[in-house]
């Protein structure tokens, strides 16, 4: 081999080697995606204590090194005893969208691009055509005259489609009712979303973005930790409160009262009082067999 | 032995250094637009601007006597012998359709309970006898931090529910057990001189990406 073969062949390997490397140079971007421990994690229902409580330290270490908050990550179970139903007054909805936005505050949805897990249907009096509700309306003031307001979220089914579907096992039903997507395990297929007959599950199309000064530091392992591109995420009737007893976020912020949330096996919660007096008059899309656990009614 | 042909190998030399000139722009190229990556930058989306954190806020409606009283704020309002005399009932005034004339020094008062008109007299519920008490048609006396009682006494239903939770608004603990709970009043929500839920303005809906399409109203004629 001359010199000048050798400096050729030479250039020809540095140039294919860096060639090769710059195109496995998106691989340096995984860490947001992935992490070694993240990847060998085990499924939810196998972690031990010990374990989940390695899982819910590197999350909180996770969460600190990118939104500079050092949060409390909790893994709550469902308590016994202890199933949850939602009741929705449409006599009392004014479609003010506060919900919509408590929701987003207390979840940790992503910001920019937007995920909403309540979208309030406005629909003409006298007709229940969801199908063609409007949820853009933009009025000075609500509510408007001749029409009334439908707020539509996870209605947490007693027969759930989106569980049927998912291929991996990463969303499952659990005692107290709530329907719960581990993150971890989701691979993003969107399955459950072609599935649910409410529009009710969301997809990461991007990195979530959330301001830093609006972040809910107090978080759960099923509930609103920050999700990351490409997981699917949806209402859980914020975890993180209910399961220690609190209200939901989007009961509270209702300026009309028309929420009411609370354990159906009670039989002096408020919700079984409504479903025993009140004209409890539909379980959206009752005629697909769902069995929602949201409930809508009328006060008269 | 003469007629073998002359040796390639110049000619071959040529050409792989033409291959391998070649593989080098290859490779650079590569190189350079794996590094870009152009195609898989698309451009950012414009930040969507934040809501307003007033619509964060779980504040009720107005505040209730029972508010003000907790919180130690001015009652003055309230004292209403610092300008009515005691034990002088004041007379009310009607118009000629039986309309209550609200008195300037009141004029901040909307009175609309109900639509009928047959609500428009003050001692309804304001104890004549005493201004600073309420009083109900079965003639209970109330005071203003009672007042549910007070609403109770007309609305029945309304006031069943609320006892229990289902109409008006709660928050704090579903579970009585783990904490404690806060239950607002009839006031909180709805003025006592006119009731109905004020209409407000709506949090900002979906964002749209794209503007959106205007739809003629009347359907477009094919015909």
């Amino acid at each position: 081999m001359n010199r000048r073969s050798f400096l050729r062949t030479s250039a020809v390997l540095a140039s294919g080697l860096a060639a090769l490397a710059a195109s496995l140079s998106p691989l340096r971007d995984l860490g947001d995606y992935t992490t070694l421990d993240r990847f060998v994690q085990k499924y939810y229902k196998e972690l031990t204590p010990e374990e989940m409580a390695k899982v819910l330290k590197r999350i909180e270490a996770e969460v600190e090194r990118q939104y500079g908050i050092r949060p409390h990550v909790r893994d709550l179970k469902p308590m016994d005893g202890v199933e949850f139903v939602y009741a929705l007054n449409l006599t009392r909805c004014i479609g003010c969208r506060k919900c919509v936005h408590a929701c987003v505050q207390e979840n940790n949805q992503s910001r920019t691009p937007e995920i909403q897990y309540i979208r309030v249907l406005r629909l003409p009096h006298g007709s229940l055509d969801i199908d063609n509700a409007e949820h853009n309306y933009a009025p000075e003031s609500v509510p408007e005259k001749g029409y009334f307001y439908m707020p539509v979220q996870c209605q947490q089914c007693k027969n759930p489609p989106c569980v049927k579907v998912c291929p991996v096992h990463a969303t499952w039903q659990e005692t107290d009712g709530i329907t719960v997507i581990d993150y971890d395990w989701c691979i993003g297929c969107r399955y459950c979303e072609a599935a649910c007959p409410y529009w009710a599950r969301r997809f990461n199309f991007t990195k979530p973005s959330i301001p830093k000064d609006r972040l809910n530091p107090d978080m759960a392992y099923l509930g609103n930790r920050p999700r990351r591109q490409g997981v699917m995420e949806k209402c859980h009737f914020c975890i993180q409160r209910t399961r220690v007893g609190r209200y939901p976020a989007c009961l509270e912020v209702c300026p009309a009262g028309a929420r009411k949330f609370g354990n159906i096996l009670d039989p002096n919660s408020e919700v079984s009082y409504i479903l025993r007096t009140k004209r409890v008059f539909i379980q959206l899309k009752e005629e697909m067999g769902t069995s929602p656990r949201f409930f809508y009614y009328f006060d008269v | 032995m003469d007629e073998r042909p002359p040796p390639a190998v110049p000619r071959n030399h040529t050409r792989t250094a033409r291959v391998l000139q070649a593989l080098i722009v290859l490779f650079g190229g590569l190189a350079v637009a794996f590094l870009l990556r152009p195609w898989a930058n698309p451009a950012p989306l414009a930040p969507i601007p934040l809501v307003d954190k007033a619509f964060l806020d779980t504040a009720t409606v107005r505040r209730s006597y029972a508010d003000l009283v907790s919180a130690k704020e001015d009652l003055s309002d309230f004292d209403c012998y610092a300008c009515h005399e005691k034990n002088k009932p004041p007379v009310l005034r009607y118009d000629a359709n039986r309309n209550l004339i609200v008195p300037q020094e009141h004029s901040d008062i909307v009175m609309g309970h109900g639509e009928h008109g047959r609500n428009n007299n003050c001692f309804n519920c304001h104890d004549e006898t005493n201004l600073e008490q309420l009083q109900t048609r079965d003639g209970r006396v109330l005071k203003f931090q009672d007042s549910p009682q007070l609403c109770g006494s007309c609305h029945g239903p309304t006031f069943e529910d609320w006892e229990v939770g289902a109409h008006g608004r709660i928050s704090g603990y579903w579970d009585r057990q783990l904490g404690p709970y806060k239950q607002q009043a009839c006031v909180n929500c709805h003025n006592p001189h006119s009731p109905r839920f004020p209409s407000r303005k709506p949090a900002p809906g979906p964002h749209l990406l794209r503007p959106p399409i205007a739809v003629p109203t009347e359907p477009a004629d094919v015909h």
